[in-house]
């Protein structure tokens, strides 16, 4: 079974998508900011990252450079979702390794097609 | 406080008095946001939790099924209200701390606040875009 971790400071957040791919079939851990999610993929890989931005103590393109620096992290798909949505800021995750922008509110459907798609 | 002891400490009392009444409601709206959206994620969670046991006919699932999925994207208000609701009350710290800061009642309007991006954009709870790099 994948396993995902969803990174949000928002509780409700992190139980939509929770909610969401574990009625898919995958595994989600949960963490509440990048720094927390980070210790987390450090200590268990896991084969999708999906996190916010906007979030206490380290946000969420912080998060994908530091574990784009983890040979272990290398190419595992790192997808941001978060309210933001300037070129700007896409084009900052982006640069940082990101592997796709999610826009929130963010569909269940959809949210689920990207998953399968981006972790193959 | 920055002011020269020429100007009256009173020149900007109602402005500073009505920001401090803008933080306020904001911070009440904010609380008020979190209490409901609160209550409807106990909502969902009951019913979220009743959903493998539902044994109506398949119409009935589809329809429940849908009404779960819309329920899941309206339920993301709460953390795009709270950002925006962060987002003004930052705004509102740079407007008092400017009024503090005035060397005199300003006869050509306040000082502008530098520009920071606005968060969120959204104006509807629709699903937003999706980009892959």
């Amino acid at each position: 079974m994948p396993s995902i971790l969803a990174v949000d400071d928002s509780a409700s957040m992190r139980r939509m998508v929770s909610f969401v791919l574990t009625g898919a079939g995958f595994r989600v851990l949960e963490a509440a900011d990048g720094q927390e999610a980070f210790e987390m993929a450090r200590t268990q890989h896991v084969d999708l990252v999906l996190t916010d931005h906007n979030m206490p103590r380290m946000d969420g393109i912080t998060l994908v450079k530091n574990l784009r620096a983890l040979p272990a992290y290398a190419d595992t798909p790192i997808l941001l979702l978060t309210t933001e949505s300037s070129d700007a800021m896409k084009a900052k995750g982006r640069a940082a390794g990101a592997t796709g922008w999610m826009v929130k509110p963010f569909d269940p459907g959809k949210l689920v097609d990207v998953v399968r798609r981006v972790i193959g | 406080m920055t002011c020269s002891p020429s100007v009256d400490p009173g020149a900007y009392a109602p402005a500073a008095h009505e920001c401090a009444e803008i933080a306020a409601d904001l911070a009440r709206l904010n609380a008020l946001i979190a209490d409901a959206g609160d209550r409807l994620l106990a909502s969902f969670n009951t019913v979220s939790a009743a959903l493998p046991g539902f044994d109506g006919g398949e119409p009935q699932q589809i329809q429940l099924r849908d009404a779960v999925a819309a329920a899941v994207t309206s339920l993301q208000f709460q953390d795009l209200a709270a950002q925006l609701i962060r987002h003004a009350q930052h705004r509102l710290d740079v407007l008092s701390a400017h009024l503090r800061a005035l060397p005199a009642p300003a006869a050509d309007g306040l000082p502008v606040a530098a520009p920071r991006p606005q968060p969120v954009a959204q104006g509807a709870m629709c699903s937003g875009p999706i980009e892959l790099f």
